[in-house]
């Protein structure tokens, strides 16, 4: 409202319509802006920054063994109860997780548990690409959560993707260095 | 022979008029949804042909196998004359409007209009009126809350901007001293009329802007408060019927807007062939009302009936006595 009353508060600019032209001339100027639409996810797709809070992993020591120590501590803070362990002692006569199942659709994300691992064994990855048909499948077990992706090293970027229907992973990214979709954005 | 060649001739000329007249709104709708999308920094239709080219093409598809459903409630009669009603008359209009003077193909000359009408004038105000009838019986027959205060709204919006349009033109037959379209073009030859008539193509646009129902004046379909206005109930081919009559009326107001002010096809400075300047005039008004959609609100209801009576008849009676007063 301001600059409108700013370049047309006359009544000369009143009579010619200063403020329906100026109206005009932004319009004009964003057609030939850069667009910010980002073409996922058969061309291009998202990288999250590597604080990002996506799907859980357990990591392992140098040895390979896993770290996590089954202490229950991630199962006592999470505010939706989605975590659930089971311990056992291995042949070395170490506390290990025999059954750690994270319930996906329940969880929300808030990354209480990593903060509150104190063998810095569960952390949220860069993966969030697991939308799934049934909620069964988001229950997910120690296995998988072993495989999954760490966290990011490098990201903020937009890179080059493709579709792919016929494996698991539907999103398949090339490389790892993409545009900062930030640089699209207007600030006036 | 000779008269089956000038028949065939018209005959041609229409179905020509009529095919392309049909297919212009495929490219028209993507070009809209191209620069809306652009001008709110989005792409527009990406995925279907090159750049979304294909998409028209793909929509039309759509409406063509979309379900034609008629509401239990709905005047049967009224509900399919409707969108008739509404594409008729557009297409009528296009027969008095000329194109160009004529080019020779193979020895003969051939007009580049189907009819010289001494009334064109007249004859396209007084078709293109009956358009809006389809809009209002559309609304009404639909029986529809929604549906029915679009078309109370055209009711009442078509008298307060066809007057002013009608008014604004006078200014230019009295300049030319003529009502076909033909003398009009003619006589601009050397200027312009948009420089002895500027408040006459401003009261002109404005209520040509309202007359085909485009932001800021399409109280009519007012998505944001009435749904989908007098077409909410309106599905597939029909409601498809009625996206084709308001392109097809854009497109008349832009044409009107190139004949009667802008010089039809009479270019300045750079020598281009007539047809080419007469398409270029159009295509800048047709982005114009593309721009205009992406960039004002819509006008409220007793806005548009202010603006109509109150600024637009006094400005075009005006425009009448100060040309009149010019020419005497
Ligand atoms: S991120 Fe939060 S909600 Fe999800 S499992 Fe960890 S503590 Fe629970
Ligand atoms: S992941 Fe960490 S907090 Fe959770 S049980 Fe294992 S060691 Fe304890």
């Amino acid at each position: 409202m301001s600059r409108v009353t700013d370049s047309s508060g006359k009544w000369i600019g009143w009579a010619f319509f200063a403020d329906l032209g100026n109206a005009l001339a932004l319009t004009f100027s964003y057609m030939f802006s850069k667009s910010v639409t980002m073409q996922y996810p058969d061309k291009e797709k998202w990288l999250p920054y590597s604080r990002y809070r996506g799907h859980h992993f357990l990591k392992r020591d140098e040895e390979g063994e896993i770290k996590c120590v089954a202490c229950e501590l991630c199962a006592r803070i999470c505010p939706c109860y989605c975590i659930e362990v089971v311990p056992y002692e291995d042949e070395k006569g170490n506390r290990r997780p025999a059954k750690f199942e994270i319930d996906m659709a329940r969880c929300l994300f808030c990354g209480l548990c990593e903060d509150a691992c104190p063998a810095d064994a569960i952390a949220l990855g860069q993966q969030y690409e697991f939308s799934s048909f049934s909620s069964h499948d988001l229950v997910v077990g120690r296995d998988d959560l072993l495989a999954k992706p760490g966290k990011a090293n490098a990201g903020g970027a937009v890179v080059s993707a493709c579709l792919n229907t016929q494996e698991n992973v539907l999103v398949k990214t090339s490389k790892q260095q993409g545009y900062n979709w930030w640089r699209n954005i207007r600030r006036t | 022979m000779e008269l089956v060649v000038a028949l065939g001739l018209i005959v041609f000329k229409v179905a020509l008029l009529i095919a392309i007249l049909l297919l212009l709104p495929l490219p028209l709708t993507w070009l809209e949804r191209k620069i809306g999308g652009h001008i709110q920094q989005r792409m527009g239709p990406m995925r279907v042909g090159w750049h979304g080219l294909l998409q028209p093409v793909a929509d039309g598809i759509k409406l063509l196998t979309k379900e034609d459903h008629i509401p239990a409630e709905a005047d049967r009669f009224l509900f399919k004359l409707a969108p008739i009603l509404a594409l008729a008359p557009p297409f009528v209009v296009f027969v008095a409007i000329p194109f160009g003077e004529s080019v020779s193909v193979l020895g003969t000359e051939i007009t580049l209009y189907a009819s010289n009408m001494n009334v064109a004038l007249l004859f396209v105000f007084a078709v293109i009126g009956i358009e809006v009838y389809g809009v209002i019986f559309g609304g009404w027959a639909a029986n529809s809350k929604y549906a029915v205060l679009g078309s109370l709204r055209t009711c009442a919006q078509m008298i307060s901007y066809e007057i002013p349009m009608g008014f604004a033109v006078i200014g230019v037959v009295m300049l030319a001293q003529s009502m076909s379209l033909l003398d009009i073009v003619r006589a601009q030859a050397d200027v312009w009329n948009i420089v002895y008539q500027p408040i006459g193509f401003f009261v002109f646009f404005v209520a040509g802007l309202a007359k085909a129902q485009r932001i800021p004046f399409d109280l009519a379909e007012a998505e944001g408060d009435l749904g989908a206005g007098f077409h909410t109930e309106y599905s597939g081919i029909r409601f498809a019927f009625f996206m084709v009559s308001e392109y097809a009326i854009m497109l008349l107001v832009s044409v009107l807007s190139v004949v009667l002010f802008f010089g039809g096809w009479n270019g300045i400075l750079i020598p281009l062939p007539p047809f080419l300047w007469f398409l270029l005039k159009v295509a800048f008004f047709v982005y114009l009302f593309m721009w205009f959609r992406f960039t004002f609100p819509r006008y409220r209801y007793d806005q548009l009936m202010t603006i109509g009576w109150k600024v637009l008849l006094p400005l075009s009676l005006a425009n009448i006595i100060v040309t009149g007063v010019a020419l005497l």
